[in-house]
């Protein structure tokens, strides 16, 4: 599946629910004022943090100016844009950060409704080797009857999600534990890892093999030289078949019947 | 499929259940999506293709600079000696090699080595072309915090540089200029040799491959083994062999960690420059200001007179503004009257004879070319007087700019009139027609402006126009430089390494200072003539030695 983001839009929205203020936002340039937390998280400077505390004060947070524009990089500010370092930093602090959630999808009702409990993992699949690549899945397991759906965050899309549960709502127990639900979601995707062409690896092994065997024959009468072991590491760290599955995110969502 | 190591996540059930006990370290929804979107756009979607493309749609790349970086990165495994002529874009294939493997988060910290000169250029091409935020080393700098950094290395091999690059860890290496550690005994060698790392790229304009103890230093700084070692090498190959190309197997070796683009490569064979020259010369009225021009330059730089020359050929209005600006010079009287002469001067020869020659394509489109601003805009009033349809193009103008007019041209004009050819611009294949109404100095922006139209895919012949202008330094330029070495369709391909080889950095500024250093016009004759004599000769021999290698290496 292809994604393509807006970036100013997404930094906007990053940005207010992270409670920062958005002191101004024009054509291609962003202008905010961070948070304590905020400036904490993305400024990297704990001595000044550091520093206060010890003096009692209360702390300034800084304000950040992102470009998004290139044609605009020549105006005060921080150029973003992907590939860039402050990017980077960003998706990587949502992808550690925003892990687990309990979510309740909101109803307008006055009966009583029951909601029913998913488990909802997003999990990135990588193939690494001579070449790279990734599979993301989101897959939602139903903990009453035991469904399972993949594209699972396309599903929830269309609907109000929040923190708390709506007036008259009320969760029904899971017969499958999350943990067990968690088992049986990995399990699907290992089926599924197995169930791919492996040229990719056979590949990366006989790679790896003649990479290691060229440079034995270097080092031939010095296979102790510090040298010649870092350059070992180092072809296993390019070529060494692997796949490795990550959690992006995941939690328990209560949705209503109308859902399953 | 049992053997590949998979390592799952096993811990993420765990503390999903741990953190619903503490409800700060539950998310809500708008992040929770927020992250998977983030997931989702840095994921490397298949094993095959160039992810960064699509981060710079900015840049316009040339198919072997794709094939390049692709090759790199797919079957050199990011290990790669990137020898291309100059002007076919090492940087650029570097760049985007460095870019892809930042989009895939494979490199997060990288060091680039470039000569003290360069250190400036590379940052600002990183910067603006690629989004790459590498910066220059400076003093005090930390080399750990910093995660891209460009730097010479003199300073870098330098205490306690050393020491402090000498402990990282870095994903990638990038040396310029490579075929400065040729000798393994060198610091600079041992240095690169030191580093910890893992991509790198050594980029180098001259051929390594003539020299093959060079070589084999070269390649065992990028992979070790991968020609033996120095025994097993030097007994194969003698410690004084000179030629790659007369053992195919090395040949083969040496492709495997090396992209080595050439003109010749680049440029399709079945379709052909055809060169035509078309001549005027000047009415009295302008011979009367040349020569009032050639008078004046006592007391002032004799470049800066050449410099007046040229832009008196290609039209008044350049000139004029360029005299103009001197201002209230010591000779200030008399550009005061060459100013006023030029005042007086009737329609330039040479944008009636375009006219001419644009209307004898009967209505086929055509490009261009001249090296000044004014110029530019003085034609295109002139072109429009005489009804023919134009539009302008500048190497600053802004992308959107440009593609729109490379539309308009495309759909509504016949001309494209242009000042700079260089750089990430357009692709024109559709036009067959360039014609040179003033020729650069610089014989590789004479080919960038030539490769416009004459590239990869273009099937039809082109058809370039020079306009020449009797008696003036443009005939002498014409001559004594593009026909001798027959720099059109010949030499183009050789002349990096050949003016590596004697040692000419630049051609422009050989050129330049011939002129600023001689005193009369029949030594300027002289020299020009030497130097061509000397490139022609060196052609010749790059010229036997391909034939040599066509005939023994396959």
């Amino acid at each position: 599946m292809e994604q393509h983001i807006d970036l100013s839009d997404f930094l906007t929205n990053y940005f207010e629910t992270k409670q920062c203020t958005i002191l101004s936002r024009e054509q291609g340039q962003i202008h905010i004022q961070l948070t304590e937390e905020m400036d904490k998280e993305l400024m990297n400077r704990p001595f000044y943090w550091h520093y206060i505390k010890k003096i009692g004060r209360e702390g300034e947070p800084q304000t950040l100016r992102l470009i998004t524009d290139k044609e605009k990089t020549n105006e005060p500010g921080e150029w973003i844009h992907f590939g860039s370092p402050r990017l980077h930093q960003i998706i990587n602090k949502l992808i550690e950060k925003e892990r687990y959630t309990r979510l309740f999808e909101q109803v307008r009702t006055s009966e009583n409704t029951p909601l029913y409990p998913w488990l909802v993992v997003n999990i990135k699949i990588s193939y690494l080797g001579v070449q790279h690549k990734d599979e993301i899945f989101s897959v939602g397991l139903q903990l009453l009857h035991g469904h399972m759906t993949s594209n699972m965050m396309d599903f929830l899309e269309n609907m109000t999600l929040d923190r708390s549960i709506s007036d008259y709502c009320y969760t029904l127990t899971p017969m499958i534990t999350p943990k067990s639900g968690f088992l049986r979601i990995q399990n699907l995707l290992r089926q599924h890892v197995q169930n791919q062409d492996n040229a990719w690896a056979v590949t990366s092994i006989k790679q790896l093999e003649t990479e290691k065997a060229t440079l034995k024959h270097f080092y031939e009468d010095e296979l102790d030289h510090p040298r010649y072991l870092e350059e070992l590491e180092a072809l296993e760290k390019r070529f060494k078949p692997r796949i490795t599955f990550q959690v992006i995110n995941g939690g328990i969502f209560y949705l209503t019947a109308s859902s399953n | 499929m049992d053997s590949i190591q998979i390592q799952q996540d096993n811990q993420f059930i765990n503390d999903l259940e741990s953190a619903f006990h503490d409800e700060s370290d539950l998310t809500n929804w708008k992040l929770f999506r927020m992250a998977y979107q983030a997931a989702n756009v840095t994921k490397r979607p298949s094993f095959r293709g160039l992810q960064a493309l699509e981060y710079l749609p900015h840049l316009d790349f040339l198919d072997h600079q794709l094939q390049a970086a692709e090759q790199v990165i797919e079957t050199m495994h990011g290990r790669a000696i990137l020898a291309d002529e100059v002007g076919l874009g090492k940087t650029i294939e570097a760049g985007l090699v460095l870019k892809e493997y930042m989009v895939r988060g494979l490199v997060k910290k990288a060091l680039i080595l470039v000569p003290a000169s360069l250190v400036n250029q590379w940052e600002k091409e990183l910067n603006d072309k690629f989004l790459i935020p590498a910066i220059a080393h400076r003093k005090n700098y930390s080399w750990e915090d910093n995660p891209i950094i460009i730097s010479s290395i003199d300073s870098a091999k330098r205490s306690p540089h050393r020491e402090a690059i000498l402990d990282l860890d870095y994903d990638f290496i990038l040396v310029d200029e490579a075929h400065k550690l040729k000798n393994e005994q060198t610091k600079n060698y041992q240095f690169v040799q030191g580093l910890k790392k893992k991509y790198c790229l050594l980029l180098t304009a001259t051929p390594v491959q003539n020299k093959l103890l060079e070589l084999f230093n070269l390649v065992s700084l990028l992979k070790p083994g991968h020609l033996g070692n120095y025994k097993s090498f030097t007994e194969k190959y003698g410690k004084n062999r000179k030629k790659m190309e007369q053992d195919p197997y090395l040949k083969k070796l040496v492709q495997q960690v090396m992209v080595r683009n050439t003109r010749k490569d680049t440029s399709l064979n079945n379709s052909k420059r055809k060169i035509h020259t078309i001549w005027t010369s000047l009415p009295d009225s302008y011979e009367k200001v040349y020569q009032q021009l050639m008078a004046l330059s006592f007391g002032m730089a004799s470049f800066a007179k050449i410099t007046y020359l040229r832009e008196f050929c290609s039209s008044r209005e350049a000139c004029f503004t360029s005299l103009v600006k001197l201002g209230a010079h010591e000779n200030a009287a008399a550009i005061q009257e060459i100013v006023e002469n030029i005042e007086q001067l009737e329609q330039h020869p040479k944008a009636e004879k375009l006219v001419e020659q644009i209307k004898s394509l009967d209505g086929e489109k055509v490009i261009v070319f001249t090296e000044y601003r004014a110029t530019q805009y003085y034609l295109q009033w002139y072109l429009q007087q005489h009804g023919i349809s134009s539009v302008p193009f500048r190497g600053g103008f802004k992308r959107g700019k440009k593609d729109w007019m490379k539309q308009l041209f495309k759909d509504h004009a016949q001309v494209l009139i242009a000042t700079e050819a260089g750089g990430e611009g357009i692709n024109l294949q559709f036009c067959h027609h360039l014609i040179n109404y003033d020729l650069p100095w610089n014989p590789m922006r004479l080919e960038q402006r030539i490769g416009r139209i004459h590239r990869f895919g273009q099937e039809s012949d082109v058809h370039i126009y020079n306009l020449v202008t009797k008696q003036t330094i443009e005939e002498h330029i014409l001559s004594m430089l593009y026909e001798k070495i027959d720099l059109f369709e010949n030499v183009i391909g050789h002349l990096d390494a050949i003016l590596a080889e004697l040692k000419v950095g630049s051609m422009e500024k050989e050129i330049e200072s011939i002129y600023q250093e001689s005193t009369s016009a029949g030594e300027v004759r002289i020299k020009l003539d030497n130097l061509t004599s000397v490139i022609n000769q060196t052609n010749m021999e790059y010229d036997r030695e391909e034939q040599y290698k066509d005939g023994t290496a396959h």
